[in-house]
């Protein structure tokens, strides 16, 4: 049972890192992007790559990781976010991320191969360590720090300020001199670093998989959903519900019925708080 | 002047009947020449995609044959024409290429699609079409004599794999405390249910069965519940390497000396990549093919290492893959050449008629033979347990007996 605890929270986390991602690219945006979970796929993708192909060392197979992640967020906001934005009020947003997503996946498919491929270890360490094993500890660790450090940079650095204020309303960010469509750009910059990050600690739990990236925008996004849109205490919270409930539910009941048990208690609680665990109530005006 | 006008139709008649002569002395030699039109193939592949690994051995194996009977100058004269369609494991797409190649382009047989999902597809529209369909999918649901008298199939059934790792975990290791792990994709759930009710008919009801996603990062929860409930052999149903990888990945950590009995795909090249230990794969065994498994001698058997040094230079002189999956795309091809020469035509009924008459034909990947209410070709004599560590050029060396 504590297995189920463990690999629950591991996975949980993983969930977590993508909600936070999706919030991020949010907040500047107001657009979920079906882009975010393809951001930890590349990372474990190209660490693989480049620490187990290539031959590099470590350090440099995470920052070369990041570098793509961030690459990849920036290019996401260029390609399939500002021009939408500015010509349409549609949710033509959601048709272009999904484009740049598709073509994402099926590249690496073609390039890197449909199979899963192994994931370097990052510690030395025995494989009989159990539930104490890196694969488990590494993301639940590292998404922790990503979480503080989100908030820190959010409350206490002036660009993390610039990001809140264009969050809360554009128009007037905009009027005080910000120039929305570069912090916009930056806070995908932001997601796509803090997934890469994200997907390299978890290699060794997810493997090096082309397809990751449909999984992780799925349970991401719920969540998000269950959070609360745009708190990221609420993503942390949705994603190691979500976690630790397929966990259960595959534990107690197996796997065919995982998602349809996770997923149906997640409707249950949208039903009675729409708005998820931790987001803001929506007034209208009248 | 009647007798006039009678010479006069006499002659008209005569030279209508000198016109109908010329006419056909002059068409003769096209309509009493030998058809020497190409037989069009339809080959619906997943070249790309999720599940491209199996289907671009195959096409290997499929672009030799072709080549090869062309250049001994076609069946019965008759070039083959190959017109491959590339699905990427969509069974949407899959649909839509069958419909062109039977309605549009006329080929005279399909071969495919690779996979299951997609033959379930497929199947019905390509029978309606009453075109030859030359099946390379396992699942069981894909033949039928009535529901698709034209289809037949290559490929052993997905059954006959679970009876023959079945055998070996009851028969060979004398095991019987058997835990199943399937993953919940159509072809595991069924495969699970499937193997699940032959150790109850061959009364060894399995101490623990369960179906997990097969993407789930870790099977611990469940190896940990097999182990508690006794399992003396664990036996997975599912093509996913990565989940049969971290089944491998489970045991070896949890340091339990516990056989593992199943899929083919057990032996397949990208596991041994995903093992944190190369020692976790050994005391794994799974279904295979007398065709691709040495000897006592450490041979292959004549017919596969014939094919084998014909094929290796257009593969680069490695075989990086297993070689059964080259083996089955050749013979579906020689399958067609053989109904052709036998039915003297293309026509499907003549076809259907060769194939429900064949038996005992010999092929690479195995002997074949159909009959009026069958329309599995493939026979059991043809498979083995291998040992999934033995990789070697596509093959394999035989479980121990």
């Amino acid at each position: 049972m504590l297995t189920v605890l463990v690999t629950g929270l591991a996975v949980g986390a993983l969930y977590a890192a993508a909600a936070l991602a999706y919030n991020v690219m949010y907040s500047t945006s107001k657009v979920l992007s079906l882009t975010t979970g393809h951001i930890f796929m590349l990372s474990g993708v190209f660490g693989a790559f480049f620490i187990g192909e290539l031959g590099l060392p470590m350090p440099v197979g995470f920052v070369g990781a990041i570098a793509i992640g961030t690459l990849f967020g920036v290019v996401t906001e260029f390609v399939a976010i500002r021009r939408v934005l500015a010509r349409s009020d549609e949710h033509l947003w959601l048709l272009s991320t999904l484009a740049v997503a598709t073509i994402v996946q099926q590249s690496v498919g073609l390039w890197w191969g449909t199979e899963p491929k192994p994931f370097p270890r990052l510690i030395p360490q025995d494989f009989s360590a159990g539930i104490w094993d890196q694969k488990y500890w590494l993301p639940i660790a590292t998404i922790a720090v990503l979480v503080v450090g989100l908030e820190l940079f959010q409350r206490r650095t002036l660009l993390g300020k610039i990001f809140l204020a264009v969050s809360e309303d554009a128009f007037a960010a905009r009027a005080r001199g910000v120039s929305v469509n570069r912090v916009r750009a930056l806070s995908y910059a932001l997601a796509g670093i803090l997934g890469a990050v994200a997907g390299f600690a978890a290699g060794q739990l997810t493997f090096a998989y082309f397809a990751l990236g449909l999984t992780l925008t799925l349970n991401g996004f719920i969540a998000l959903a269950v959070g609360g849109l745009g708190s990221n205490l609420g993503a942390v919270v949705g994603g190691l519900a979500l976690g630790l409930l397929t966990a259960s539910a595959t534990y107690f009941f197996g796997g065919e019925y995982q998602q349809t048990i996770a997923v149906g208690l997640l409707m249950l609680l949208l039903l009675v708080k729409p708005e998820g665990l931790f987001g803001a109530k929506r007034t209208r005006h009248v | 002047m009647q007798q006039i006008v009678g010479i006069a139709v006499k002659r008209r008649r005569t030279l209508l009947a000198g016109v109908v002569l010329a006419g056909t002395m002059a068409f003769a030699p096209t309509l009493f020449a030998a058809d020497t039109s190409p037989i069009k193939v339809g080959w619906i592949s997943s070249l790309t995609g999720p599940l491209s690994s199996a289907a671009l051995a195959e096409n290997q194996g499929v672009k030799f044959a072709i080549d090869e009977i062309n250049k001994a100058g076609g069946i019965n004269g008759r070039p083959l024409e190959l017109l491959t369609r590339d699905t990427g494991g969509d069974p949407t797409k899959a649909v839509n290429f069958a419909n062109q190649l039977v309605h549009s382009d006329k080929v005279a047989f399909i071969i495919g699609p690779v996979n299951s999902g997609e033959s379930l597809a497929t199947i019905p529209i390509v029978a309606k079409a009453g075109v030859p369909n030359i099946v390379i999918a396992a699942v069981d649901e894909l033949t039928n004599p009535v529901k698709y008298p034209r289809a037949f199939r290559v490929i052993n059934t997905s059954e006959q794999w679970i009876r023959t790792a079945n055998h070996y975990a009851l028969d060979v290791l004398k095991h019987r405390k058997v835990a199943i792990i399937g993953d919940t994709t159509g072809y595991g759930t069924d495969s699970a249910k499937k193997a699940a009710k032959l150790l109850e008919a061959a009364g060894a009801k399995p101490v623990y069965s369960v179906l997990v996603d097969p993407n789930k990062t870790s099977l611990s929860d469940e190896m940990e519940k097999a182990r508690a409930a006794g399992a003396d052999v664990v036996m997975p149903w599912s093509a996913a390497t990565g989940l049969l990888a971290r089944i491998l990945n489970t045991r070896g950590d949890m340091q339990w000396d516990v056989p593992v009995v199943g899929h083919p795909s057990l032996m397949a090249l990208p596991i041994r990549n995903l093992l944190n230990k190369p020692t976790y794969w050994e005391n794994t065994y799974s279904a295979g093919y007398v065709s691709t498994t040495y000897g006592a001698d450490g041979k292959l058997p004549e017919r596969t290492q014939k094919l084998m040094d014909a094929i290796r230079p257009s593969l680069g002189g490695k075989i990086e893959f297993t070689f059964w999956w080259v083996a089955l795309g050749y013979d579906a091809v020689k399958v067609i050449e053989h109904a052709v020469k036998k039915a003297g035509s293309t026509d499907p009924k003549a076809i259907q008629a060769a194939l429900e008459s064949t038996r005992d034909l010999k092929g690479v990947y195995g002997d074949y033979g159909w009959g009026p209410q069958d329309r599995n070709g493939f026979p059991d004599a043809g498979m083995v347990v291998n040992k999934a560590n033995t990789f070697k050029e596509g093959s394999f060396e035989r479980a121990p007996q």
